[in-house]
């Protein structure tokens, strides 16, 4: 499992399905700042398992590493991500 | 509906994600901000938003089928919907694809 | 119930007629009753209620109760929802959420979003601004927020990193935006009343 700290990169995938890995944030490196426990799993819950869970973090990615060269370097944006998006970077 | 569908299957094909997954999208133009915004717009969106939580409250779907109900309206239809319609769409999917209102014995 | 015309742009409250959207909600209500599943009088108290409840008065609250005491917000950013337990807030009325609130810095300024749909602090906000929920903010402002900030009239210096929140599991944020200076020794509720709505979602300075 992850903590704070790691740097992770977030699963390239395009389920048909619901989940809440934003499409702008898919294989993309970043850095875990915050260790949320486990929240209900959206992904499974979203098929009718009403009790899935699992543990997820927030993660903090650099602009360049989302955008490229076409957004301001000097920001980032954070997602609280679900465990299984997420591997080591 | 025909005449929309060609631009729906383009939406789709063009899109990595379903319509609502927006983060990054161009295109949608510079923000519209109402001052003094009334908490809802009109009496049914008041009832829309009561019936969405009544609905969550007693079990009858969890907030992320209602997310995926959401998410699942075809893409035209998605950005053309002003916020509690789509939430309106959402809970009759739901309503009719659980048969909510099919049965009397919850 | 669509029209046949085709749009890009999101100009959407326009596509249904609202007497469109309000008979269907009629015609929702109607069959839920019959099944039992609700009441008229249950669809009344559930509005009044989030009415009453939902209010930035509450964030205002914290953020004035945090600038004054800073064992109160140490705790509030370390862990939101006991932090507002000791005021008398309570935010899982609805649904269990988690609160993280994020503090603005000289060298940083934090904006909250939720670009998948609408996730939004509605115990510490109230109903949520049709702007923060429209196709335009979830769009840009996790690839550009100066130039959305710049639509409300909020310059944050070039040299001020911007760390923008997209709320995409069960947590909700809320920025406590830094003390406004000339403040000093007004009482909390002068602070609180200087906290704006948007200064919490971080679209505003305070």
């Amino acid at each position: 499992m992850f903590a704070i700290g790691d740097r992770v990169r977030t699963k390239v995938m395009n389920p048909s399905g619901h989940t809440r890995l934003p499409a702008y944030l898919r294989g993309r490196p970043g850095v875990v700042v915050w260790d949320l426990g486990p929240l209900p799993f959206a992904d499974a819950r979203a098929a009718g398992d009403v009790a899935a869970s699992q543990r997820a973090f927030t993660v903090r990615f650099a602009n360049p590493d989302v955008w490229g060269t076409d957004a301001d370097p000097h920001g980032s944006v954070c997602a609280d991500l679900y465990a299984s998006y997420l591997e080591p970077e | 509906m025909t005449g929309i569908d060609p631009l729906r299957d383009a939406l789709t094909e063009a899109h990595m994600s379903r319509i609502h997954d927006l983060g990054g999208a161009h295109g949608f133009g510079p923000l519209k901000i109402e001052s003094d915004e009334p908490p809802f717009h009109h009496e049914w969106e008041a009832r829309v938003f009561a019936i969405n939580r009544l609905l969550l409250r007693a079990r009858c779907y969890t907030l992320d089928e209602f997310r995926d109900a959401v998410e699942r309206m075809p893409p035209v239809e998605y950005l053309a919907a002003s916020y509690y319609e789509k939430w309106l769409h959402g809970i009759e999917t739901l309503v009719r694809e659980k048969g909510l209102t099919d049965v009397r014995d919850r | 119930m669509t029209h046949d015309h085709d749009h890009g742009e999101g100009h959407g409250h326009v596509h249904e007629t609202s007497a469109g959207a309000s008979n269907r909600v009629k015609a929702l209500v109607a069959d839920l009753e019959r099944a039992g599943m609700m009441t008229e009088a249950e669809l009344d108290a559930v509005i009044e209620t989030f009415l009453v409840h939902a209010q930035p008065a509450n964030g205002a609250r914290a953020i004035a109760r945090a600038w004054l005491d800073d064992g109160f917000r140490a705790r509030l950013l370390a862990d939101g929802n006991a932090a507002l337990a000791e005021i008398g807030i309570d935010l899982t009325h609805w649904s269990p959420v988690t609160l993280r609130v994020v503090a603005n810095e000289p060298a940083r300024h934090n904006v909250i979003v939720c670009t998948l749909c609408s996730c939004y602090p509605l115990a510490l906000l109230g109903p949520s601004p049709t702007w923060y929920k429209s196709a335009a903010y979830r769009s840009r402002v996790v690839r550009d927020p100066r130039s959305v900030l710049a639509e409300f009239g909020t310059t944050v210096d070039a040299d001020v990193e911007i760390v923008v929140w997209d709320s995409t599991a069960e947590v909700r944020y809320l920025v406590l935006p830094q003390r406004p200076s000339g403040t000093e020794g007004a009482p909390e509720a002068e602070l609180a009343a200087l906290v704006t709505r948007n200064g919490m979602i971080g679209t505003a300075l305070v």
